[in-house]
């Protein structure tokens, strides 16, 4: 009210100047963040009391005094702006509510929300501003490279999610991952139901204070997805379109054609019969010339005859032959695929209630042809105040989702990525004639595919398959239909208090069909086999608070009390027919033969009581304390209630009167935290959750003939408890001067009673079982750095830096070392320490591959010393190094020139190795039908020659075996997002009948990736070893964007 | 009535504060049972019976299906099975040797140790529980002494493809015993004990199954025990107790006719002692042995991975012999059935995937008797049995050697009859022959080893480096 009087003062103050001074000018203020125009806002002369008010359309006009220089714009909830006056006359402001005033900055917390000032713990929080720029489905993808502290895969496929990683990796046998919670309450639905445009914040919630209040939940911290919600002012309706294109982001490896793939199939034939067949060369060339295209399966991409194609003596290729036919499994697998995204919402206040609602359609072609997602969203949030003591709400989404996917991983030949990975280049995709023509199908008039099942030739590799026309005829889709709807009632009472109850479900419900077609390929042989499943879950989550809030004098203090039920329910049912009478029709009805069935049903619930308390004098000493204490029916009657805790600390320096006049310091908080969470995610070898692991169980299903049968599975164990995280973390927060603002924190997560499935002696018969036993530790170290560099009326560059470093070592283990695959754990090495072969190089003299091996003393013990060997089955394997990276990181730069606007997101890793399974697979010393990649050319031909790639020799088991020689630097620099966007002037927009504002954009997300080879995703998986898996894209959009 | 609703709402609110029953926290899988429920009667241990027995056909990979998975290993560690071509890869590394030396996770010697240890945990855990079970003292025999046989099968495999045969060194380290279900690691047992261990169970199998009427092919009974002690003996050398159990075990039992010998060896028929019946939606499909074995229906068989037959084996049957028919006759091979292709094991209905496993049949009971009244100086009744059987397959067959040309006709009649059915390995290894694939039509790139010493080291598993690490009575020198 004062400053509306002050305003009015002023305008009148500056009203009867106008007569004094001439020059006029006008424009308006608006937010930077969505274009709306901002009423009300300050437009003062600067060192004058000259100033106006913006009007209902955030337009001013304003006549300047003498000496007027600069005008300083400023309006709550935005970032204070300077800038020079100059000869203009229009202004068009845009304020940035970047680094708005701290005291209203909130923090979403367990259970509420807290001022940032008042909060002790650790937290990062990504706006919608900072989602909107990524054009990706799930807001997985999104986070990496804006938070610190988390380390992200690329995701897989169309829509996919990505993992992610809080602050190391916490445990060896559970779950990782992070708990989700939306809008207050935990999520178990898919994680791309949500849409990004509905989501306001993701707070990612990283230490103790900040997390612990969610417990048995907590130890992988939290991230919290907060939707939007109607604002008071003028109703804002949006309306987004976005169009795109993706193709694909990490290139397929660089592989040999045809001409060198012969020769290096001849080399490979001709030196194991000299090798290992004893023949000379001279009868060795002769036969692999003979014999080539016969090894090959029969086929002949040239048009000489088969023994002519290479020549005995030299290996090279004939140099009359042509070729007759050449297919690209992989240009006519992918493709570029069309991205499109609309989305509408509208959102308001009214005198005692607010509203936000929203629909949107995704479609989302996958880069690879037969793949693809799309989703149908919508969200009404409603907040209202039903009597002075009362308020009550609803935030109800559902997202339907249809996909349509391929089979990512694995070396089955319906893997299309390991499929064209794999294929060697000779091989054609269609039926070919001598001449090399296309062979019509006469079935379909189309062109025939080549089955590789002996019409041309039988592959050596992948024979009676062929990707694509598998793919084509079968059918790999998911119908998932995501319902959530939290509920919520507040009353306030005996002044002070409010009792808080909140009813949260989430319905998930997913139809599946794998279909695999009934004319060709695996299921030929009965005719196809189809199998429907059906995965439903159930979500209740039911909880009862009581907050009590008070001030007194110079004491604030905030304290809750709860109660929370969660309950989890999973029906799974799955039914197989096989013999299908009608081609392209998956469902069982017509089929002949039930080949499989099945049912069953999971639960899994938790009881919790938590209080916490938050306090603070004056806002400048901080103090918070959390208990939590779940029951879980994860673990025995006696062994299942945990207690969880936090307490934390905070010293506002600039809120001390010696700091006061240190003015350029806006802010220096220090903070310290300590408790322990809990991880109660067991999971099975196959990496599905596990609700009953301390119990002995029967399996059942087993059946003999139409006998019942169950065999011993899993021993008991009633002591099994929570694996327990002890969270240390301590840091500043600061900022300097509006210019400057940060965090920097050194954080230690000790992992104890590890849930680890310990090896049992297999001699036993039970290979392991769940125990709490092991100890790890995470440590590390946070910057975010948030710089404004420039900020000018017509030009803002500000950058955004993140880094972590953090180092994982195992303190405590069951046994001396568990090896699991290419890694061992060992107290005192990290969780993913590669342990394989050593590899020596190459003997000049022979082309030998060579390993390490240890030398072994008397008592058959290594010595210490090391010989190496040309045997791979005699190498020893030793530590190599470890997937974790030195430093993870981000960097955002962004620049506005007038109305222009361009950001940069780039995430980047320094260090971590990476055993790179599919370069080692194509480096093969012959396998007949494998492709091989192009570095095969540097291969030892001849005694002296100097290299690292070995001889070939065809079915040589020695010659690329898993060791280091496939370990390379995971380093990487993703460009991830390129945004350059432009706002229509204000007054354009306006002249449209458009209130808000309009906003176009280009973008490029995955732009670039430098790494190490090309071809290696480095950010596939944590662990540092690759699979052959859906490739992440690159896409371009285009964007429109108008508040109406 | 505002500060009363207020009241209300504190109260209502106040009250959700309390808990919730006390059962709310207590959940049971559906697709699973505690092992207490499972042995609360008879019946329920009968589950765990055909549970184990359903185990025996589980299939892991596409290489491991239990145990014809490791009858096949053992023909492709001989000179008997040609494999043609490398086809999708599986079996290639049994077939060149190299997955017996290789210890680590999944391989051959790790599927053998902890497949047949699973059977012998469950055996054990049928012999421990139902004693205590509520049901019929007959039931309880029924199910206690398959427990026996079943013990005994795995311990059987394991004891012979931890070590060398018995008969070379009975103190050599074998594998460990377990008698109750435990989670303790023991040490390695001496072969002799192991054997010891086997022929007791056997004979408690025997006793509690002597008299009671079987359920199901797949459950064994007196006479299979008795098989069993045949089996076991002739690989111990005890030629007379093999004599006398291969005599009893086939008692009542006729042999195949032509027509069923060459009927594909997937439906059990009145020759077959021990079987799996296998219906189709218990098939394991491409991870199953017909897959492997079968190469006219689409399986790995026909992508390349044939198995067929080393020539001189073929060439010495003559062209009246039945069993000839099983293998693709040379000059006529084409397409997925080249020459020498076994079509021995095929399935009974292309279009499906049942087809039953064969565990132990009469004829082996004959050659069993044959060769131990042989090799104990009873020529004459061995050379009886010997014209008995192979006539069955062969009306023209006539043999009237006797020492040592008897013995050797006998194993090599044993050869043809019993090839494709896992004996070829145990044979080599009891018969101290050492491998000699040369001279027939393997490919040496595939083969890689061609000849092999008896009591070469390659010819015994590693002990898998996991049981190493978690068995504290197992050390790295305990490693074969």
């Amino acid at each position: 009210m004062r400053k509306v009087l002050l305003l009015g003062f002023m305008l009148l103050f500056a009203a009867t100047s106008v007569f004094a001074q001439g020059r006029v000018i006008s424009g308006t203020v608006a937010s930077d963040e969505d274009g709306e125009t901002i009423p009300g806002a300050s437009v003062l002369v600067k060192g004058t009391s000259v100033g106006v008010a913006t009007d209902m359309d955030g337009r001013f006009t304003l006549t300047l005094p003498e000496n007027a220089n600069y005008l300083v714009i400023s309006a709550m909830g935005f970032e204070t702006q300077e800038l020079e006056i100059g000869n203009r006359s229009s202004f068009e402001i845009n304020l940035s509510s970047g680094m708005a005033n701290l005291d209203e900055v909130v923090v979403q917390a367990p259970y509420g929300s807290l001022p940032k000032t008042a909060f002790t713990g650790s937290e990062a929080t990504v706006s919608r501003r900072g989602l909107e720029k990524q054009q990706v489905t799930s807001f997985t993808r999104a986070l990496e490279g804006l938070v610190p502290g988390i380390q992200a895969t690329s995701g897989s496929g169309p829509g996919s999610n990505a993992a992610i990683r809080v602050r190391g990796f916490g445990s060896v046998n559970a779950s990782n991952a992070p708990l989700y919670v939306l809008d207050g309450v935990p999520f178990t639905g898919s994680l791309n139901s949500i849409s990004n445009d509905d989501i306001e914040t993701v707070t990612v919630l990283k230490d103790a204070a900040a997390a612990a209040l969610y417990g048995a939940r907590a130890a992988n911290g939290v991230i919290m997805i907060t939707t939007r919600r109607g604002k008071k002012g003028r109703p804002q309706v949006n309306v987004n379109l976005r169009t795109g294109m993706m193709n694909r982001f990490v290139p397929e490896y660089e592989r040999v054609g045809e001409r060198d793939y012969y020769e290096l199939m001849w080399e490979g034939t001709r030196n194991a019969l000299v090798n290992r067949s004893g023949m000379s060369p001279a009868d060795a060339g002769v036969s692999a010339s003979n014999n080539l295209v016969g090894n090959l399966g029969g086929y002949n991409a040239y048009n000489v005859p088969n023994a002519e194609l290479v020549n005995p003596q030299t290996g090279q290729l004939n140099p009359a032959a042509q070729l007759r036919y050449s297919d690209s499994w992989s240009d006519e697998v992918f493709r570029t695929a069309t991205r499109n995204d609309f989305s509408l919402n509208a959102s308001g206040a009214v005198e005692k209630a607010d509203y936000y609602f929203s629909m949107g359609y995704i479609k989302e072609e996958g880069i690879t042809k037969f793949s693809d997602f799309d989703r149908f969203n919508m969200r009404l949030n409603v907040n209202s105040e039903l009597a002075s003591w009362l308020k009550g709400g609803i935030n109800v989404a559902g997202a339907m989702t249809e996909q349509a996917n391929l089979t990512s991983g694995g070396t089955a030949t319906i893997n299309p990525f390991f499929y064209t990975r794999n294929m060697g280049p000779i091989y054609p995709i269609w039926l070919r004639d001598e001449a090399g023509g296309i062979i019509n199908d006469p079935a379909t008039g189309g062109p025939a595919y080549d089955w590789g099942d002996g019409v041309m030739g039988v592959r050596p590799y992948a024979a009676n398959s062929n990707i694509l026309g598998s793919l084509s005829l079968d059918n790999r889709s998911a119908k998932i239909f995501n319902a959530s709807a939290n509920t919520f009632l507040e009353a306030r009472f005996l002044k002070d208090f409010t009792l808080r109850t909140t009813l949260g479900s989430n319905f998930f419900n997913s139809n599946g069909t794998t279909y695999q077609n009934s004319q060709f390929g695996d299921a030929a042989n009965v005719t196809g086999r189809s199998t429907k499943n059906n995965n439903r879950q159930l979500t209740f989550t039911f909880n009862q608070v009581l907050n009590y809030q008070k001030k007194f004098g110079e004491h604030f203090i905030s304290a809750l009390a709860g109660h929370e039920n969660y309950s989890f329910e999973q029906n799974f049912v799955s039914t197989t027919r096989t013999g299908f009478p009608f081609p392209g029709n998956s469902e069982l009805a017509p089929a002949a033969n039930l080949t499989g069935g099945t049912s069953y049903t999971n639960l899994h619930r938790i009881e919790s009581y938590f209080s916490s308390i938050n306090y603070n004098f004056r806002e400048r000493y901080l103090l918070s304390a959390s208990i939590r204490r779940d029951g879980s029916s994860r673990f025995a009657t006696e062994s299942r209630w945990g207690n969880f805790w936090s307490l934390g600390a905070g010293w506002r320096l600039t809120e001390e009167a010696w700091f006061r006049d240190k003015r350029w310091l806006d802010e220096l908080k220090f903070k310290v935290s300590y408790g322990e969470q809990g991880n109660e995610g067991i999971l099975n070898p196959n990496g599905s959750a596990n609700y009953f692991a301390y119990q002995s169980f029967y399996g059942l299903g087993f059946n003999n003939f139409v006998y019942p049968g169950a065999v011993i599975s899993s021993l008991e164990n009633r002591s099994l408890n929570w694996e327990k995280n002890q969270t240390f973390n301590m840091g500043f927060d600061f900022g300097i001067n509006q210019k400057l603002e940060g965090t920097i924190e050194v954080f230690q997560r000790n992992s104890t009673d590890l849930l680890f499935d310990v090896p049992l002696p297999a001699s036993t018969g039970i290979s392991s079982i769940t125990s709490n036993v092991g100890r790890m530790r995470n440590r590390g170290i946070e910057l975010n750095l948030g710089w404004n560099a420039i900020r000018t009326m017509d030009f803002d560059y500000r950058i955004d830096l993140n880094l972590t470093h953090f180092t994982n070592v195992i303190t405590e283990l069951p046994q001396e070392e568990i090896i699991q695959d290419s890694k061992n754990l060992q107290v005192g090495k990290s969780l993913y320490e590669f342990w394989i072969r050593e590899y020596a190089g190459v003997d000049p003299d022979n082309g030998d591959a060579l390993y390490y091996k240890n030398i072994m003393n008397e008592e058959g013990d290594p010595s210490g010393d090391r010989e190496t060997t040309n045997v791979l089955a005699e190498a020893d394997r030793y530590f190599q190094g470890s997937s974790i990276p030195d430093l993870i990181g981000g960097l955002t730069n962004s620049f506005r020139y007038k109305n222009l606007e361009l950001s940069v997101l780039t995430s980047f890793q320094v260090g971590g190795l990476f055993l790179d399974n599919q370069y080692s697979r194509l480096m093969h010393p012959g396998n007949y039908g494998s492709a091989m990649h192009v570095d095969i050319l540097n291969r030892w031909q001849q005694p002296g020659d100097v290299t690292d790639v070995p001889r070939l020799e065809n079915a040589s088991p020695n010659m690329n075996g898993i060791s280091s020689r496939f370990l390379i630097d995971a380093s990487y620099v993703n460009i991830r997002n390129i945004t350059l966007g432009y706002k229509l002037p204000n007054v354009t927009a306006n002249r449209l009948g458009i209130r808000g504002g309009v906003k176009v954009f280009g973008s490029v997300d995955n732009a670039l990736l430098f790494s190490q080879r090309s071809g290696m995703d480095p950010q596939t998986a944590f662990d540092g070893v690759n699979d052959a898996v859906f490739p992440p894209y690159r896409t371009f959009t285009l964007g429109l964007n108008v508040n109406l | 009535m505002k500060i009363f609703n207020k009241v209300i709402g504190v109260l209502v609110g106040a009250s959700l504060l309390f808990g919730c029953a006390e059962d709310y926290l207590e959940t049971m899988p559906t697709d699973a049972v505690s092992g207490d429920e499972v042995f609360n009667t008879t019946d329920g241990a009968l589950v765990a019976l055909n549970g184990t027995y359903r185990r025996m056909w589980t299939s892991t990979t596409h290489g491991q299906f239990g145990q014809k998975s490791t009858d096949l290993t053992f023909d492709l560690m001989g000179e008997d099975m040609v494999v043609h071509s490398q086809g999708y890869g599986w079996f290639n590394a049994e077939y060149n040797f190299s997955q017996t030396v290789n210890p680590g996770n999944g391989t051959r010697s790790d599927y053998l140790w902890s497949y047949n240890y699973i059977i012998a945990n469950n055996a054990s855990r049928l012999i421990a529980n139902t004693p205590d079970a509520v049901g019929p003292q007959d039931d309880k025999d029924y199910i206690i002494g398959q427990g026996h046989v079943l013990r005994a099968y795995s311990y059987f495999y394991l004891a012979n493809s931890f070590q060398q045969n018995v008969t070379i060194d009975p103190s050599a380290p074998g594998v460990p015993i377990y008698r109750e279900p435990t989670s303790e690691g023991a040490s390695r047992a001496p072969l002799s004990e192991v054997y010891a261990f086997i022929n007791e169970d056997l004979d408690r199998g025997i006793a509690l199954l002597e008299g009671k009427d079987r359920r199901h092919i797949s459950h064994a009974t007196a006479a299979v025990a008795r098989g069993l002690k045949a089996r076991v003996a002739l690989q111990a050398g005890d030629y007379p107790a093999a004599a006398q159990y291969a005599n009893a075990a086939r008692q009542g039992l006729g042999l195949m006719n032509p027509d069923q010998y060459n009927a594909g060896f997937s439906k059990y028929n009145p020759e077959w002692m021990w079987g799996l019946e296998i219906i189709d939606d218990q098939a394991t499909i491409f991870a199953s042995f017909f897959s492997h074995l079968d190469p006219i229906i689409l399986s790995y068989a026909s992508l390349g991975g044939q198995k067929k037959i080393n020539t001189n084996l073929y060439s010495y049957m003559s062209d009246t012999d039945a069993r000839k028919a099983n293998f693709i006759t040379p000059g006529t091979g084409a397409g997925t059935t080249p020459d020498y292709a076994s079509i021995k094991f095929v399935v009974a209905n292309p279009g499906s995937w049942d087809a039953d496993y064969l565990l132990m049949r009469a004829s082996e009971m004959y050659l069993i008797e044959a060769e131990a009244l042989a090799r104990t100086g009873q020529d004459g009744p061995a050379a009886d049995l010997l014209n008995e059987l192979v006539s069955a397959r062969d009306a023209a067959y006539s043999f009237s050697g006797a020492g040592q040309a008897l013995i050797d006709e006998i194993l090599i009649q044993r050869r043809i009859e019993l090839w494709g059915e896992g004996f070829r390995y145990l044979d080599i290894k009891r018969l101290d022959l050492g491998l000699d694939r040369t001279g027939t039509i393997h490919n040496p790139a595939l083969a890689q080893i061609m000849e092999l010493p008896a009591r070469d080291n390659m010819w015994i598993f590693r002990i898998p480096l996991r049981e190493i690490d978690a068995n504290d009575n197992i050390g790295m020198s305990d490693q074969n």
